[in-house]
């Protein structure tokens, strides 16, 4: 007899945490961070999935019926245009519009003199960072919005009432849109809630990276004591979207702020010091956190040994696999390392090839979920992310 | 906006919001809690704007 798709979910629930607590599962989890791919396999345009979220969630349920993954994140085309254009943000090139309608869509970061955050700016986001966003980040990165002391205009009523409106409505479809992966394919929902380093959201959006180099030299102490007070309410954030569950983990997008994107001393003193207390709190609240570690972060693979046995899943973009798996693969789980030019222009037997390696290498003792290194964008071949599919269930049998 | 101490998750603390209300006679507990569920709405919004979108 068939199992029923709730059969299916809590096995492939089981399997999938098990790995991420560094255990031996019953065979590797599959969970690729599929984004733009999930477009070219339903038959969508990026403009299509970007700007229409039903096509998105429509596009991730067929990926996730037709592979079989054990998780998937409900929408890695995660920025829906509709709501960034209700509030008129600046930085988004919206595919179809500001771009081809193939392209995936763009941030676009301004150049440093004109950074949505001045360099003297640093007290006030201090003293009252929420004060901060509303009344002077927002208008800036809003093209609709008006500082307090402006007059307000109907754009900008619009901009608020329809943008929170547009947040609400697609964070409440998000939430139904796991529950539909559960039910129609006894999918897992990978990941719940967001968070970012307090470091990385100063170079994101608020002084840019350019700026932030800068000002790492000439204002550290700013840069450090704004981190501090970010750090409480990016917790928040955090907490406020984790699993209730406490299953699945909390994903941390790391950017910016590896060694050479920073110095090691400015690693040292101020990216550690406000990102580790806050993945220890989500861990002393039963959440782990899942360590996108975008581009290579090898040169700071001990120090993330710092952190309690269990509490991260560090995924590996382009740091060594191997190397990740010696620093810390007795107390974290793996996932990710196949690179994301093989699944676009290598040819499905060198993914095989590259699968068994990483398998060999980081998976025999368990602690591992199979994915591609990066999420997966529209240049990877259906074929290419077929054959790490059927490859890793058959060779990831433990 | 008012210059105030704002903690995470709030915009406008509830001490701020009662100064400006009538006595209240019915349950302040209900009161307080309805507040701050939808100021943290508010909360929400802004910062995911900072940091999902």
């Amino acid at each position: 007899m068939s199992k029923s798709k709730e059969e299916l979910y809590q096995e492939r629930l089981k399997r999938y945490t098990k790995a991420m607590k560094n255990e031996k599962p019953d065979r590797i989890p599959i969970r690729p961070f599929v984004a733009e791919f999930t477009a070219l396999y339903a038959g969508y345009t990026c403009q299509e999935v970007t700007h229409d979220y039903e096509k998105a969630f429509l596009a991730v349920r067929k990926c996730a019926a037709d592979f079989d993954w054990d998780a998937i994140v409900g929408n890695m085309v995660y920025v829906w245009t509709g709501l960034t254009q209700a509030i008129n943000l600046t930085y988004y090139a919206v595919p179809g519009i500001d771009i081809p309608p193939d392209v995936g869509f763009q941030y676009r970061e301004p150049p440093e003199e004109e950074a949505f955050m001045k360099s003297e700016e640093y007290d006030d986001l201090i003293k009252d960072p929420t004060g901060y966003l509303f009344n002077i980040w927002l208008p800036r990165v809003s093209r609709d919005i008006v500082p307090p002391k402006e007059s307000a205009t109907f754009r900008h009523n619009l901009a608020l009432l329809k943008g929170g409106m547009a947040m609400m409505q697609y964070f409440d479809a998000l939430g139904r849109q796991n529950q539909l992966l559960r039910e129609e394919t006894g999918t897992v929902s990978a990941i719940s809630g967001i968070l970012k380093a307090p470091l990385d959201i100063l170079a994101d959006k608020l002084r840019g990276y350019y700026g932030l180099a800068r000002d790492l030299m000439e204002r550290p102490d700013k840069v450090l004591a704004a981190c501090e007070a970010l750090m409480p309410h990016l917790l928040q954030v955090a907490l406020s979207g984790a699993d209730p569950e406490k299953n699945v983990p909390v994903a941390m997008w790391m950017h910016r702020t590896s060694v050479p994107f920073i110095s090691p001393q400015h690693f040292q003193d101020i990216y550690w010091p406000t990102t580790k207390p806050i993945l220890e709190e989500l861990w002393n609240n039963g959440h782990q956190t899942l360590l996108y570690a975008e581009g290579n972060w090898d040169f700071h693979l001990s120090t993330f040994r710092e952190l309690p046995a269990g509490s991260v899943v560090f995924h590996v973009d382009r740091s060594d696999i191997f190397e990740a798996h010696r620093v810390l693969g007795d107390k974290f789980c793996i996932s990710g390392g196949i690179p994301n030019t093989l699944l676009s222009i290598g040819a499905p037997e060198e993914v095989r090839d590259y699968c068994k390696k990483v398998i060999d290498g980081v998976a025999r003792d368990g602690g591992y979920v199979m994915d591609a290194s990066a999420i997966v964008q529209n240049d990877a071949r259906v074929e290419n992310v077929k054959a790490l599919t059927d490859f890793t269930r058959e060779y990831g049998q433990y | 906006m008012e210059e105030m101490k704002r903690n995470p998750g709030v915009c406008i603390p509830w001490e701020e919001k009662v100064k400006e209300l009538p006595p209240i006679s019915g349950d302040k507990e209900l009161a307080r809690r309805v507040w701050e569920e939808v100021d943290f709405l508010g909360y929400l919004f802004i910062w995911h704007c900072l940091v999902s979108f």
